[in-house]
């Protein structure tokens, strides 16, 4: 039987759905925050090239760059409680944000650090020559550089973090994914759910978007 | 005040610096003079630990550091105790004119801001710059970058302040008012040491010039004596040469 797309189902949904929005954009943010500073640490770790931290940190990006995001969150929410019981008290909400941070913030450490790299040497010897330390240096003069460069591809690693919060309906996270989800196996419309989901996720990803466009202005200031 | 023994720089099989021997005492003004890829710039580094020497003891107002044995503590104590001057300016782009000289007060002398921003407003005064102190290097002129520079190296107390030619990447047009900065700072009797290739300006200021060639101090002495009465061959070359430069360069200008 052909049906027509139901109109009026979408438009009460999606204010149903978006009740469950704030649970998506927690695990981004989060996710984002932890991510953008366990980012930070590895890229200075790698760009200083630290005695077997430096090693450390190759193999950490390597794996989490090396593995699908769905893997990771079943081997850290399924699988690592098995062999270590201490973490089954760990909800599957904060696996979630633990396991997209994780995963990011491989990503995120290799712009960080090419956009380093990208800061002229002369600022660093510009630093050393005053007497700063090269991690006093790192902080007040390279990173904030580095971050005007790395803002693009680190706005975009976000919006794909806020898309990635999705694979948390696998673990059993309430998030939009997951109430389209029960809604559409009630309901039977499964376009309309899905198509109600995107939506959200669409304007959601063009509001960033456009926070991106504006932060980037701000950020160009001094050049 | 800094005393440098037996300094050598080797990059790979090439030898840059020649085991260096001298002295500066403070209020002195030393200029060092010689043709390019001699080392006088490895030199100035070298004393910054802005290149990491090969061997050689290095003291500045009592810190001394042997190459050999340098932590990076002691490097840093060092370079506290001196200032540089790029030749391409090297102003932090982030910050503004007012920041980059208040930098050095903020992190590494520890000065409250509200101070330290004080503090450095009035070096900029003194470099004639009050009218910029909030924009950032990529509005500046070069003349203007390279006066923060100076005030830059100004603020961070060091006991001597190094000039890396410092106005050699300068438009003919900003040059004087960089040197003028620094003739001022010679009549305050600011310890420096200077690489640079305006042998006029090292004439009028100098205490004593210092020439270098292939990583090696050939002659030094007081302007009139490198200058008017050299004693080494090579000293008497390179003087002959670079003098008539400017006179020839005087002479087109003046067409």
């Amino acid at each position: 039987m052909q049906m027509p797309l139901d109109v009026q189902y979408i438009i009460e949904l999606l204010p149903i759905l978006l009740k469950y929005l704030s649970v998506t954009m927690e695990m981004a943010l989060l996710g984002f925050c932890f991510a953008i500073i366990l980012a930070v640490i590895l890229a200075v770790v790698r760009v200083f090239k630290l005695p077997l931290l430096h090693h450390l940190a190759s193999l950490f990006i390597s794996f989490f760059r090396g593995t699908p995001l769905l893997v990771q969150l079943f081997l850290l929410y399924y699988g690592l409680p098995q062999i270590m019981p201490i973490l089954a008290g760990v909800d599957a909400f904060s696996a979630a944000i633990i396991g997209l941070s994780l995963h990011f913030s491989a990503y995120m450490a290799e712009s960080i650090r090419a956009a380093i790299l990208g800061v002229d040497k002369s600022q660093m010897e510009a630093c050393l020559s005053i007497g700063m330390t090269r991690l006093q240096a790192m902080r007040r003069i390279i990173l904030p550089q580095a971050a005007r460069v790395a803002t693009p591809s680190l706005m975009n690693y976000f919006i794909d973090m806020i898309k990635s919060t999705s694979l948390a309906f696998t673990l059993g996270v309430a998030e939009i994914m997951a109430k389209a989800q029960m809604e559409a196996s009630s309901s039977f419309k499964y376009f309309e759910s899905f198509l109600a989901v995107a939506l959200i996720y669409w304007a959601v990803i063009e509001l960033f978007s456009r926070l991106q466009h504006y932060l980037e202005i701000r950020m160009n200031r001094a050049y | 005040m800094i005393k440098v023994k037996n300094l050598s720089k080797k990059f790979a099989d090439n030898i840059v610096l020649n085991g260096i021997d001298f002295q500066v005492s403070q209020g002195e003004i030393v200029v060092i003079i010689g043709p390019s890829g001699t080392g006088k710039s490895t030199l100035l580094r070298c004393l910054n630990f802005l290149e990491t020497p090969s061997s050689g003891i290095i003291e500045i107002a009592g810190v001394k550091v042997d190459s050999a044995t340098a932590t990076a503590t002691q490097i840093t104590n060092l370079r506290k105790k001196s200032s540089f001057v790029f030749q391409n300016y090297s102003l932090f782009a982030n910050k503004t004119a007012l920041q980059n000289v208040a930098e050095s007060l903020i992190t590494v002398w520890k000065e409250p801001k509200s101070a330290a921003l004080k503090h450095a407003e009035t070096i900029l005064q003194q470099v004639g710059l009050s009218e910029k102190i909030h924009q950032y290097p990529s509005q500046l002129s070069g003349g203007q970058q390279q006066r923060v520079g100076i005030a830059r190296a100004m603020a961070s107390k060091g006991e001597v302040i190094l000039f890396d030619e410092p106005t050699s990447s300068l438009d003919p047009e900003w040059v004087d008012e960089v040197l003028a900065v620094m003739k001022q700072l010679a009549l305050q009797k600011q310890t420096m040491i200077i690489v640079t290739h305006e042998m006029q300006f090292a004439r009028e200021v100098a205490n004593r010039v210092i020439f270098m060639e292939g990583g090696n101090i050939v002659e030094q002495g007081t302007p009139q004596q490198i200058f008017e009465n050299p004693q080494h061959q090579r000293t008497k070359k390179f003087v002959a040469r670079a003098t008539k430069q400017s006179i020839s360069a005087l002479d087109s200008a003046m067409l």
